[in-house]
């Protein structure tokens, strides 16, 4: 499946180059699911950890071949997780890991292929996987030699550079105003329209302080997102290129900007710590309207169709009077 | 003018005697198969009575025709563009199945395999549909020949604006009455089923203007038979697809009359083409209830006009057909001597079945011992009938009675001069001033009178030659389809899409 998929892809992907149809928007999204699906079986990692972690795996298939094509595969799969000169996120800070860990054929090997090296118990391994709070390192897809040396040429140039473009969005540690907050809080409830486009968070998640059935049920509830994600940083990483099954094909063409970022961190933040809006109750809630609006429905048609036993022959026999009853 | 060619018929009531050898005839050919049961594409009704489905001319309860809407437009009483999508799952207007009957048939074996027993065995009714025994509760003629009048022939539609006295008069046993109304599709020039079907299904033929429904392209929505006034669309509940009579076309095309007509034993039934113009269709189904009869008339063309002959000729009509509409029988009852009618042409369909209405029986009461006739003319006056006129008004002629009287005194008028002919007891200046005031020269009342009584099979029956040959290759290449089509099997219709 996965070689088909390898085969076609870039045949749609010129294809791409002078127009897109939108069944070509649906094969991406399914390949996505697909790559997910096989990145599951081959790495065999926890679900949860997946659904956190594979995202820079499958944040985008290659498509275009050109001279873009590391920064953007860098972009789209290592950002989430990585910068290079910007501090650490969930993985280390790339800058300058050729003199951190100067054997080449290490670094390389372990680009291709993470759980094998850190099933070896390789020690440097180890090591950053502890410091990773023991999250391994997914596999990156259509990862061949040829693509990891190209990567680790780009993150030595990068490192050379004062600022670099994959610096990672930087959030000041200042505290966040209330306008911030009051702005995030447009953004998630979707008054205020993303502005490239994209759906707003509340289609499908909620957050602490929406009524029941207030917000969508698709994702996880992000009143505490601030606290799973371990802070700022990892935050806006994550809305930068938010990567999980769902919201990669929605973001990836219409990525937030770094103004509305920084709203939505300030929000979360504020309303961490808090009771999450999808509780016991809103489930009952959901599941009464759902019950009471069947018998709504049930009753509308009966008027709808009030005239469905209607009958032409049988009154006319039931209005003659039956014989011998005086 | 856009003349087309149409194979219409005309049933001529006054010679039915009810025995219902039509609708064996169309049962055997074409019903017969599971899910056609209760279909009966034709069917003999007692009249006064409800008919089947029961009380289908009334449009108050089942929604047929067509009716003008405040702008003056035609519009589908049963259904249109706003009406579709909420009844989407249950069309309204529909006859259930009561009002047909539910099809049965009997416990046959039971008379064989009955363990003995003190009575004979009987053979119970059972259901054709669940398998079930039922309690038979009514039939396709349930009401035939007056049966249970008290429940049917009181509840005819037609009945509307008659008098109490007049109602009362046509159940009192001095004066009962009744007729018959053999009924098939009317192939109408309007027909209210291909204007509902939403898959487009039903079609009207070009060549011969029978009305058609594709089995292939049927999707059950059961429109058509909301649609039709007349109820003449069935829907076959075993195949999910609606049928209706075909006019035999299969028989048609290869000069033969269709089986209901070819089996008639009163033989009350003519067929054969009008010409008429499609250009006007629209204009004479929206015309005043009175000037209905008048306007389909006035339609219909004259096959003699050399005119219209040039415009026939335009529109590829074969001369063959234009032949067989100068001979068509129909074309002298409805054009010529203006006697055969359209049934409730009020609908607004534009039926091409026309009715020639009934005389009723001699009139006649009793006293004591002694029967007396009601007038001293050898047959009664036609306003005095026992079949009030303003019944045969709502039946034929849109609730008005001029065009029913016309054609009640032109019949009366030749049965007199067939009485001066043949036994020559009346006087023969009485008869002369009875056509005239008829409407009625003798050489018409002998046309008349040897077309209805002495008619041959093919005087009855101008098939036009239906070129279906050539009529294909409109459609396809014969050539080429056969190069196409290789081996195979013609697929019969199928449940579903």
């Amino acid at each position: 499946m996965k070689l088909d998929l390898m085969i076609l892809l870039p045949i749609f992907g010129s294809a791409r180059l002078s127009f897109r149809p939108s069944w070509l928007d649906f094969l991406e999204t399914k390949a996505t699911s697909l790559g997910m699906f096989v990145v599951s079986r081959l790495t065999r990692i926890k679900r949860p950890l997946l659904l956190f972690f594979a995202l820079s795996y499958v944040a985008a298939l290659p498509l275009v071949t050109s001279a873009q094509d590391t920064p953007d595969y860098f972009r789209q799969n290592c950002l989430s997780c990585h910068t290079i000169g910007g501090g650490r996120l969930t993985g280390p800070d790339l800058k300058d890991i050729t003199e951190r860990q100067p054997d080449r054929e290490w670094l390389i090997k372990f680009i291709m292929n993470p759980t094998a090296v850190l099933a070896s118990s390789d020690p440097y391994a180890k090591k950053i996987f502890e410091e990773s709070r023991r999250v391994p390192m997914p596999m990156a897809p259509q990862m061949t030699r040829e693509r990891a040396e190209k990567l680790l040429e780009l993150i030595e140039t990068e490192s050379k550079l004062d600022e670099s473009q994959f610096r990672g969005l930087q959030i000041s540690t200042e505290p966040f105003t209330e306008e911030d907050r009051e702005r995030g809080s447009e953004i998630f409830l979707g008054v205020r329209p993303l502005e490239a486009g994209g759906a707003s968070c509340i289609s499908c998640h909620s957050i602490h302080g929406l009524a029941p059935l207030g917000g969508g049920q698709l994702g996880p509830d992000l009143t505490n997102i601030c606290e799973r994600l371990e802070g700022r940083a990892t935050l806006s990483a994550w809305l930068m290129a938010p990567a999980t099954e769902t919201m990669l094909p929605i973001f990836k063409k219409h990525p937030l900007s770094s103004n509305e970022i920084h709203s939505l961190v300030a929000y979360f933040e504020s309303t961490a710590g808090q009771q999450a809006a999808s509780t016991a109750g809103n489930r009952v809630a959901f599941l009464l309207s759902g019950l009471i609006g069947a018998v709504a429905i049930i009753f509308l048609f009966d008027v709808i169709w009030k005239r469905r036993f209607h009958a032409v022959r049988r009154p006319l026999v039931e209005s003659l009077p039956k014989r011998g009853k005086a | 003018m856009d003349v087309r060619s149409q194979v219409s018929m005309v049933f001529h009531l006054d010679k039915c005697i009810g025995c219902h050898t039509c609708s064996v005839a169309c049962k055997n050919v074409w019903t017969d198969r599971k899910g056609t049961g209760y279909m009966w594409w034709n069917n003999v009704e007692t009249k006064p009575g409800t008919g089947y489905p029961t009380q289908w001319e009334n449009q108050d309860k089942y929604q047929g025709g067509w009716e003008k809407n405040d702008d003056g437009e035609l519009k589908i009483k049963s259904t249109g563009k706003a009406e579709v999508v909420p009844n989407i799952f249950h069309n309204p207007h529909m006859p259930s199945m009561d009002d047909y009957y539910e099809p049965w048939t009997y416990d046959y074996q039971h008379l064989f395999n009955a363990p003995e027993g003190a009575d004979q065995p009987t053979a119970l009714p059972i259901s054709k549909i669940t398998g079930e025994v039922i309690d038979v509760k009514s039939g396709p003629n349930w009401d035939d020949d007056l049966g249970g009048s008290q429940i049917y022939a009181e509840n005819d539609p037609n009945l509307e604006g008659l008098t109490e006295q007049q109602r009362m008069q046509l159940s009192s046993v001095e004066r009962l009455v009744l007729f018959y109304l053999p009924r098939i599709c009317n192939h109408c020039l309007n027909p209210c089923c291909v204007a509902s079907c939403p898959s487009g299904a039903l079609y009207k033929r070009g060549e011969d203007g029978i009305v058609l429904i594709d089995q292939k392209r049927c999707r059950a929505w059961r429109s058509c038979v909301a649609a039709c006034p007349y109820k003449k669309t069935y829907f076959n509940w075993f195949w999910g697809k609606s049928e209706k009579c075909i006019l035999c076309f299969p028989r048609l095309e290869t000069g033969q009359a269709p089986a209901c007509f070819h089996s008639c034993v009163g033989r009350i039934r003519y067929l054969g083409v009008l010409l008429y113009d499609a250009e006007r269709i629209e204009e004479i189904a929206k015309l005043p209830d009175d000037e209905l009869v008048e306007g389909m008339r006035s339609i219909i063309l004259d096959p003699f006009d050399p005119k219209v002959i040039a415009e026939a000729e335009r529109n590829d009509i074969p001369e063959g057909v234009i032949d067989a509409a100068q001979r068509s029988p129909v074309y002298q009852f409805v054009m010529k001597w203006k006697i055969a009618l359209p049934p409730h042409i009020e609908y607004r369909t534009l039926p091409m079945l026309f009715y020639v209405p009934p005389m009723s029986p001699v009139l006649a009461s009793r006293e004591e011992d002694t029967i007396h006739h009601a007038t001293d003319n050898l047959f009664h006056e036609i306003d005095n009938a026992r079949v009030p006129m303003k019944y045969l008004a709502n039946l034929l002629g849109a609730g008005h009675e001029g065009v029913v009287r016309y054609a009640l005194a032109k019949q009366m008028a030749v049965r007199w001069h067939r009485r001066a002919e043949t036994v020559g007891d009346v006087d023969r200046e009485m008869v002369d001033r009875m056509l005239f005031e008829a409407d009625c020269s003798v050489e018409e009342a002998e046309a008349i009178y040897k077309l209805t009584s002495l008619c041959t099979f093919d005087d009855r029956f101008v098939i036009p030659p239906m070129y279906r040959e050539q009529a294909i290759e409109m459609i396809k290449d014969p050539h080429e389809y056969r190069r196409d089509a290789g081996f195979g099997f013609v697929g019969g219709p199928r449940r579903g899409l």
